[in-house]
């Protein structure tokens, strides 16, 4: 298979092939020109866009966040920005958006075309270039990039807010912010559910919102909230017996009784002690016990952020803004815990500008 | 490309590849272009449009006003801008139009001398292209959400009809009257869909969130009921398979006919494959869907990667299909957009929308180097776009 082509093929292409802007941190943004009068039969390797941290798939360091873990040093928000090492390649050289070796047309690109990724992959370069900005990023470099993000999003979770008896909650819709490819985020959630490290939970406000919790400290939490009252011992063995074996978000009656091998009196102590949650007349949910209190504070959080969103003029805020403006009373996760969540839902429309990342309420 | 090109010439590589790098780059460089146009008859929103499968040449489409319009999309005039014209039209004057909102037209899968077109007038009526007459009309009870005929069948010449009514009818065109009627559905249907791939495989959307898959040829059930989750139990005992969390509005087969795209009014969009009905779980993210009836959404045919284009609010989101990863949102329209079509010979997309207009979405390239002077003496302008003023003093 041909991994080169010419510079007159690489030519037209490059007039469409610019630095995706909607990944860049600051305004940089630029096009990779291709020398035409240098004729060359050595494969031109494409250089990589650099690894430029998108603002927002880093947890974002807000500067009031309510963050028990500390004060690390955190970088501003929505402004690192990495630029691509100089190529040693005589071949491409980085000029500015305006100029071209073709009198072709200047055509405009919406910001969030990201097709380039394509064309690449059709003239048989490597398609794994697709997910170089994410592998590439120093702060995560590990291959589990939904792993990562998991742990990462853990870190912004308030413990201190629930005197450490709720287990870190992080929502699918925050893994989805800091992992672009939806479909990937989701298979390797997945797996690490198969494989017994985190559990889903639905969160009850919403079909779609499901919590993520390690499997660890969900065990350690609901011991201890259950020690010394009478229905101990009914969550015991839901936590030795089911929970290992099925990692499903909710459980029948008829699984519960025949294949475990409860009795209704254990489920009804099971379903005091906030583990499950009636969701129908022989099903229940798993619940997180005291989590009401988090969802509470959750879902009048999300609307406070979004209404300030909404309030601003033209219904849009830099993000860098929203994380300077003093987080009203409402909202007790952290300002940053509830950005993640809104960029992951798209419930805001994240659009990159020359000032940073802006939020934008969608029209529709 | 020339390294496409040459490898092909040398057979170190598949024709076919070259072909689809190539269909591929035209369907990323996809975006409005002066130089094409489609001629504006309606007079209302545009519900329907469909592209003819022979020759890619006629594209058919149904307005809000019950006009139904026969459009030429050939360029066969030497100049680079191009208006695709209407050859003819069902207008309101016509005896036999339709009372109502057209809500699907199709041509005949096998020739252009045949199309049929539905409507809120409870009709499906069989035209005849030459006469422009009505060949056979169809009356239902309730209103008809949308119709569609094999593509590729040669054994029947069954219609099926989605109505406001929770069964599907299917209607012989051989013999002009219903043939049998598929049970299953608790709502209206708002999409029905035969698969490209097998004779009698029907695909059916309804508003009761469920879509089912058909074997016309089987007297008891449907063949399978896609879920969403699986077949896992987290769904309660009472509460069947759904295979969307609101109505599902929309149905296209892959042109392969291995998978199926359902879009529903809990704005996602779901991948199935087709032979087993399990979920995919690509994840496209939000799929705005607003439409109270149905949607209609299409796949590009012979890319390396297949795109779907789904009318997204007043944009159209182009998705890649297997991967779910969101190439561009095409902006053009003013309104809502209600339809698009792909024609896969040269890679265009056209969409009609409530602002009454059709765009023709065109590969955007290199533009070729102008000829030279002597062979271009007539100007290359659309006369809109020349100036009008003189510099000398006089008038005029």
């Amino acid at each position: 298979m041909q991994k080169w082509f010419s510079a007159f093929d690489d030519a037209i292409i490059q007039r469409q092939w610019r630095a995706n802007p909607s990944r860049g941190g600051g305004g940089v943004s630029f096009t990779k020109e291709v020398d035409t009068n240098v004729a060359t039969g050595a494969p031109p390797r494409r250089q990589r866009v650099p690894g430029r941290a998108c603002p927002w798939r880093e947890p974002i360091r807000g500067r009031r966040g309510a963050r028990p873990g500390g004060g690390d040093a955190g970088g501003t928000p929505g402004e690192t920005v990495r630029h691509c090492s100089a190529p040693e390649d005589p071949i491409f050289r980085f000029s500015s958006l305006h100029s071209y070796p073709f009198p072709g047309t200047i055509k405009s690109r919406d910001m969030s075309r990201k097709r380039h990724h394509l064309i690449p992959e059709t003239f048989g370069v490597k398609r794994r270039r697709k997910r170089g900005p994410v592998e590439s990023d120093p702060l995560r470099g590990e291959p589990g990039s939904a792993r990562a993000a998991v742990s990462e999003l853990m870190q912004l979770f308030p413990r201190g807010l629930f005197e450490d008896a709720l287990p870190p909650i992080v929502l699918r819709s925050q893994v989805y912010s800091l992992v672009p490819d939806r479909t990937v985020a989701d298979r390797q959630l997945k797996e690490l559910q198969e494989q017994g490290e985190i559990r889903i939970v639905q969160l009850g406000f919403d079909l779609d919102a499901h919590g993520i919790i390690f499997t660890e400290d969900y065990r350690t939490r609901v011991l201890k909230a259950c020690d010394g009252r009478p229905y101990a011992g009914a969550v015991q063995k839901f936590l030795a017996s089911v929970l290992p074996a099925c990692g499903d978000l909710s459980f029948q009656q008829d699984q519960m009784t025949q294949t475990f091998g409860f009795r209704d009196s254990e489920i009804t102590h099971l379903v005091n002690a906030g583990v499950l949650t009636v969701r129908d007349a022989g099903s229940w949910w798993l619940a997180v016990p005291g989590a009401g209190r988090f969802i509470k504070y959750f879902v009048k959080g999300r609307q406070a952020v979004l209404s300030m969103v909404r309030k601003a003029k033209y219904r849009e805020l830099l993000l860098s803004e929203l994380l300077g403006r003093r987080a009203p009373v409402v909202v007790r996760l952290g300002l940053t815990y509830h950005v993640h969540d809104l960029i992951g839902a798209q419930l805001v429309d994240c659009i990159s500008t020359t000032s940073g990342t802006l939020l934008r309420l969608p029209e529709t | 490309m020339l390294g496409f090109l040459s490898a092909r010439q040398t057979g170190l590589e598949d024709p076919l590849r070259l072909r689809r790098a190539e269909s591929t780059r035209r369907v990323l460089g996809l975006e409005l272009n002066k130089d094409r146009d489609v001629e504006r008859i309606h007079g209302g929103g545009i519900n329907t449009l469909d592209i003819e499968p022979v020759e890619g040449r006629y594209m058919l489409s149904g307005g809000s006003d019950g006009v139904i319009v026969l459009y030429d999309l050939e360029n066969s005039s030497r100049q680079s801008y191009y208006t695709c014209k209407a050859v003819c039209s069902i207008g309101r004057d016509h005896p036999d139009v339709h009372r109502y909102s057209v809500e699907t037209v199709q041509w005949y899968p096998h020739d252009t001398g045949m199309f049929t077109s539905s409507s809120f007038d409870k009709t499906l009526k069989v035209w005849d292209t030459n006469t422009l007459q009505t060949a056979d009309v169809f009356n239902f009870e309730e209103t008809v959400y949308s119709h569609h005929m094999s593509p590729v069948s040669m054994k029947h010449c069954l219609v099926a009809v989605g109505t406001r009514g929770p069964k599907v009818q299917l209607c012989d065109l051989k013999s002009g009257s219903c043939s049998h009627i598929l049970q299953g559905h608790r709502q209206e249907i708002l999409a029905v869909s035969w698969s490209p791939r097998y004779d009698y495989i029907l695909a059916t959307a309804s508003a009761d969130s469920r879509v089912k898959l058909w074997d016309v040829r089987r007297a008891s059930g449907c063949l399978i009921t896609l879920d969403q989750h699986n077949g896992k139990k987290s769904q309660a005992v009472e509460s069947a398979n759904t295979a969307h969390n609101g109505k599902v509005n929309g149905l296209c087969f892959t042109s392969d006919g291995l998978h199926l795209l359902t879009v529903g009014t809990d704005n996602r969009m779901r991948l199935w494959n087709s032979s087993n009905g399990e979920n995919t779980l690509v994840n496209y993210g939000k799929v705005c869907n607003n439409s109270k009836k149905g949607l209609k959404f299409t796949v590009s045919c012979g890319c390396s990667s297949e795109f779907v284009f789904v009318p997204y609010g007043s944009t159209i989101a182009v998705y890649t299909v297997y991967s779910g990863e969101q190439i561009t949102m095409l902006k053009g329209h003013y309104k809502t957009v209600d339809c698009c079509v792909f024609q896969s010979n040269f890679q265009e997309l056209y969409s009609g929308s409530r602002d009454c207009n059709i765009l023709a979405w065109v590969p955007s390239l290199y533009e070729p180097v102008p000829d030279d002077d002597e062979t271009t003496t007539k100007s290359q302008l659309n006369p809109a776009f020349e100036d009008a003023w003189s510099s000398s003093d006089e008038e005029g």
